[in-house]
């Protein structure tokens, strides 16, 4: 069983001592919801405040977005740029964004204190609320979700209930291969030993399928999307400051028309412009309004770029990037 | 002939051909001089080298209503960037996977390598992915509205 309160007490000790020896202007981090048993970000400016920190399995969010916002922060006139380092919480697949983001020179290593824990799974939001049908609606408040290595336990006022790891599990902790962090200052909670190698699962379905049915599917599923553009938002990795498709000088790349031809387009490109780099942290389906698999997409180049390049992201700062190296020795059967 | 054989020996695929300044699109020109014949079907862009063929062009192409996409570049190692044609590979192999995976048929995009002396295998690719492109008959799952 993952003792969650003394993980939680261990944060707060640290980002406390850090906040008071002014290593870092602040940390980012979560703290429970007002109205929800999902964590939710926050910023601790003040040592006094750390208690607000949380972690959970509620702790879905990847912080490191608000990372980037802070390193892409241009200063008024008149500002003085505060280029003191940044405290900042992340499970293991969330350093490996860190890991990219290094990589891309966008977060100097010094300009950031990892406090990292380790992690055997989230929850997915969506199955929470089917899962939450089961408890009274008036107890429902001050729940505590907890886990161990085959259940979910959900105390809530005046009871527990317990629930088989597969229906509350997030999918991307499914097939996650990286429950360690990859890159930290300090480590919170025990090693975690023993998990399986990704075997591709979710992706053998589809790609069992003849390819008008894959389109058919896709077409489903691209066809539900309202370009609202929350993926590419809440993605640690698209930071451009301008996005081809906010670009309207000298052209638009893409109309602001919503159907089969523009997302497909639209999902297409992002998935491109993540190839290599996507770490599969899943932010892009979590925060997906109408459920779109977008993750299939980003999974598959991961799975192309090993099996072509063996190349990985997210692993090692000092890795090149898949599309800024090349090898000689490239498969060539495209020709 | 049944009705839809003709409609298929009727229809003429528009291509788009991304060829590189220095070797590609020089053996397309000597295709052009040395009067070989090929397809006409093939809209030629030319483009300072292969490695400048952004994934998003392709994809724009076939939004645009193009039935099929040729990319060609100088052979590896021929790259007058040095190693232009080398990103390219990595990038389109991967365009290529991700079409495949999405149930756009792989086969409307290619990519070949045409030195500037291989205007003979410049009219022989365009021909036989002409055939190909025909083969597989319009392509209307990325194209946006009608045609035309």
């Amino acid at each position: 069983m993952v003792d969650y309160n003394a993980m939680t007490q261990e944060i707060r000790a640290k980002a406390k001592a850090m906040l008071e020896n002014k290593e870092v202007k602040y940390i980012i981090g979560w703290e429970r919801g007002a109205n929800s048993f999902i964590s939710r970000p926050v910023i601790i400016r003040d040592a006094g405040d750390t208690d607000r920190l949380v972690w959970n399995p509620g702790c879905v969010d990847n912080l490191t977005r608000y990372l980037v916002e802070e390193m892409q922060y241009k200063p008024k006139r008149g500002e003085e740029p505060d280029l003191g380092p940044v405290g900042i919480i992340v499970k293991p697949c969330d350093s490996k964004s860190i890991v990219e983001l290094i990589k891309e020179n966008i977060v100097p290593r010094e300009r950031v204190k990892i406090i990292a824990v380790t992690n055997i799974g989230t929850v997915e939001t969506n199955k929470l609320r089917k899962v939450l049908q089961k408890i009274p609606q008036d107890k429902r408040a001050g729940i505590d979700i907890l886990q161990d290595d085959n259940e979910f336990i959900i105390k809530y006022d005046g009871g527990e209930l317990k629930v088989p790891r597969p229906e509350l599990l997030a999918n991307k902790c499914e097939t996650c291969v990286t429950h360690n962090p990859v890159i930290h200052d300090v480590v919170i909670g025990d090693k975690i030993e023993g998990f399986e190698a990704d075997k591709w699962a979710d992706l053998a379905e589809l790609e069992s399928m003849s390819p008008e049915e894959r389109w058919k599917f896709w077409e489903d599923q691209i066809s539900k999307c309202v370009r609202c553009y929350a993926c590419r938002d809440s993605c640690s990795l698209c930071y451009c400051a301008e996005c081809v498709f906010d670009k309207e000088k000298p052209f638009t790349w893409i109309d602001k028309t919503v159907d089969v031809s523009n997302n497909m387009f639209y999902h297409l490109v992002r998935a491109m412009h993540l190839a290599g780099r996507c770490v599969d942290c899943g932010e892009c389906e979590r925060v997906c309004p109408v459920n779109i698999p977008i993750r299939k997409l980003n999974r598959l180049l991961l799975k192309s770029a090993k099996d072509r390049y063996k190349i990985y992201p997210g692993m090692n700062p000092e890795d090149k990037p898949m599309f800024g190296s090349y090898d000689i020795a490239d498969p060539d059967e495209v020709v | 002939m049944t009705g839809d054989e003709k409609a298929k020996e009727e229809f003429e695929p528009k291509i788009i051909g991304f060829l590189c300044n220095w070797c590609s699109y020089t053996g397309a020109d000597l295709a052009g001089v040395s009067r070989l014949q090929y397809p006409s079907n093939i809209r030629i862009i030319k483009v300072m080298c292969s490695g400048r063929v952004n994934p998003q062009f392709v994809l724009k192409a076939f939004q645009e209503g193009a039935d099929g996409v040729l990319v060609s570049g100088c052979h590896p190692g021929d790259c007058h960037y040095i190693e232009g044609n080398y990103h390219a590979r990595r990038k389109l192999a991967m365009l290529s996977d991700i079409l495949e995976f999405t149930g756009i048929e792989p086969e409307r995009f290619q990519m070949s390598w045409v030195s500037a002396s291989e205007g003979q295998k410049f009219a022989k690719i365009v021909t036989a992915f002409t055939e190909q492109v025909k083969e597989l008959g319009p392509q209307k799952k990325l194209a946006g509205g009608e045609d035309e």
